[in-house]
């Protein structure tokens, strides 16, 4: 049995089918990526996985076990950033230090939260509230609070989306190095549009096909060697060929019949589905 | 163009002002002869106004002093109301089964008058400060109850998963998070509660003769000298507004966290 294991999982809200008969194994240590179009269930999926949500049907387990609320140990950066607006970036980051960390003390526990702020590029705007810093280093924020707690699983729900090409590629090596160098493995599951990205990051792709009645495809394997960049994968016959699966999948499984018949006619570039505005 | 605006700005509220004295001053000439007129008030009157701080006996004593009175009594009766008034607003915030029991009784206890309340506080505390505290207390909390019950409810559901998912203990989620989230709503009840603290301060001086604006008028009424009435109206309504003020900028600045 894997470590992080939903079997079967449907999900409706009202009389609308979102997810229908989903089911992900990912082992301990790895990375996962799950790409879907926008409105396909993502985001629910993920709230499942990370037992924010429950199923209709189907079944959670984590680590063997069912599924009871958040897991501990595991940490989530939320599409919508959430952040505490009466907190500074700091305050936000170290709620979450102090929460992981009670019996550090205060100057260690600060230490840590400022150290996760500049990783992410911040160190200039501890000090200020979300509603003075821009969409990206909100997101770098929340990116921030969910690093900081040296987490064992990591949820990632677009953490990169309103970032620029750079920040962006600066802190999916970030995520990488994370993931690679601590001590424990860290099981990451993280949700992007950016097929690239997900190509740069991950050990597995898993397509999400188009809502309603969303479902996961089979697992695309990604063995490029690691480090990766944008760089390397952009030519690479390996990502070449899993973009084309991805976009196949997406295509053959949505409603919209214009994109019916070839996917292998597309030009490479369009593949990469785009960050909405 | 500013300049315009600025002059209107000041003319304006100058010219209502004007337009009610004329008022008064035609209502105390031809329909009532004991109305005294604006004139006749301020000389009436000038000795509270010009030495406001001095004591002269325990009514007769400076208009600021008298209001402090008044006003050191709303602030007790509102603290003591609020101290209540916050904890029942969130558990009727936050439990369905709190709210089912307690809703109607609430709906039924909210459009007491304070004159209702104060004989009966008189009954429980046999002395008028008390029953004065108790009925501003149980009259002006409910504005700070129904607003911190619906902040309760409306907080988003986002700040409640970041409680989860950083398994922040109960008491970190209710002082980082819940109440946070809650005080904008709260002070706007608090901004009503003291508003309705005030307008009844002046009835349960009145109704107990304590010393206070609200005392002083009812003793100046009884004494037939009415321009000190009109004083006591004025400074009721110039220290409420100011207070009203005071609260709508406390609200301001939490709200623009
Ligand atoms: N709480 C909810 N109540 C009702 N419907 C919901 C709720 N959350 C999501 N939905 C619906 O479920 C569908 C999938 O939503 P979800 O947020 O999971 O999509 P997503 O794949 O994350 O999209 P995006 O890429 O735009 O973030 C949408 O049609 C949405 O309207
Ligand atoms: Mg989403």
């Amino acid at each position: 049995m894997s470590f992080i294991e939903l079997e079967g999982v449907c999900k409706c809200y009202g009389p609308r089918r979102v997810l229908r008969n989903v089911n992900l194994s990912v082992e301990r240590g790895e990375f996962v990526s799950i790409v879907g179009c926008s409105a396909s269930g993502k985001t629910t999926l993920l709230s499942i996985a990370s037992g924010l949500r429950q199923a209709d049907h189907g079944s959670v387990s984590i680590g063997g076990k069912a599924l009871a609320g958040f897991p501990r140990q595991a940490a989530i950066v939320f599409q919508s950033y959430s952040l505490l607006p009466w907190f500074t970036a700091f305050e936000n980051v170290r709620l979450a230090v102090e929460a992981a960390f009670p019996d550090w003390t205060v100057a260690r526990r600060n230490e840590k939260t400022e150290a996760a702020l500049r990783m992410v590029g911040l160190g200039q705007a501890m000090a200020k509230r979300p509603s003075q810093l821009s969409g990206g280093m909100r997101q770098r924020v929340a990116i921030a609070r969910a690093f900081a707690v040296d987490p064992e699983i990591l949820f990632l729900d677009e953490p990169f989306g309103a970032l620029d090409a750079l920040t962006r590629a600066t802190l999916q090596q970030e995520l990488a190095r994370l993931c690679q160098v601590a001590e424990r493995p860290v099981t990451v599951v993280a949700i992007t549009n950016n097929v690239d990205e997900a190509i740069v990051l991950s050990d597995r792709i898993f397509a999400l096909s188009k809502g309603p009645e969303a479902t996961l495809g089979t697992a695309i394997p990604v063995s490029l060697p690691r480090p990766r960049t944008a760089a390397t994968v952009l030519h690479d016959e390996q990502a070449v060929r899993i973009r084309v699966k991805i976009a196949q999948y997406l295509t053959s499984h949505s409603s919209k019949p214009a994109l019916h018949g070839r996917p292998e006619a597309i030009p490479s570039r369009a593949l990469a589905l785009e960050v909405e505005a | 163009m500013k300049f315009r605006q600025a002059l209107a700005g000041l003319l304006l509220p100058f010219a209502g002002i004007l337009f009610v004295g004329l008022l008064w001053t035609f209502l105390s000439a031809k329909v009532s002869k004991d109305l005294p007129n604006p004139i006749k008030t301020w000389e009436e009157s000038k000795l509270y106004v010009l030495k406001p701080l001095e004591k002269r006996g325990e009514m007769d004593q400076g208009i600021l002093l008298l209001a402090s009175y008044s006003l050191k009594r709303v602030a007790q009766g509102f603290v003591l109301g609020a101290i209540f008034a916050v904890p029942l607003g969130f558990l009727l915030g936050s439990s369905q089964l709190f709210f089912k029991a307690f809703d109607p009784t609430i709906q039924v206890l909210r459009p007491i008058s304070p004159l209702a309340w104060l004989p009966l506080g008189l009954i429980l505390f046999r002395q008028s400060e008390p029953a004065a505290l108790f009925t501003i207390a149980l009259c002006s909390m409910w504005p700070t109850v129904i607003n911190t019950m619906h902040g309760v409810r409306a907080i988003p559901q986002d700040y409640r998963n970041v409680a989860r998912v950083l398994q922040l203990s109960a008491w970190s989620t209710f002082t980082k998070v819940l109440f946070p989230a809650t005080l904008p709503y709260m002070f706007t009840g608090f901004r009503l509660s003291l508003g309705i603290a005030w307008l009844v301060i002046v009835a349960s001086e009145m109704l107990t003769g304590t010393p206070g604006v609200g005392g002083f008028l009812w003793q100046e009424y009884n004494s037939l000298v009415y321009s000190h009435i009109l004083l006591c109206i004025l400074t009721i309504g110039v220290v409420g507004f100011a207070l009203d003020r005071l609260m709508g900028l406390a609200e301001m600045r939490i709200r623009a966290v």
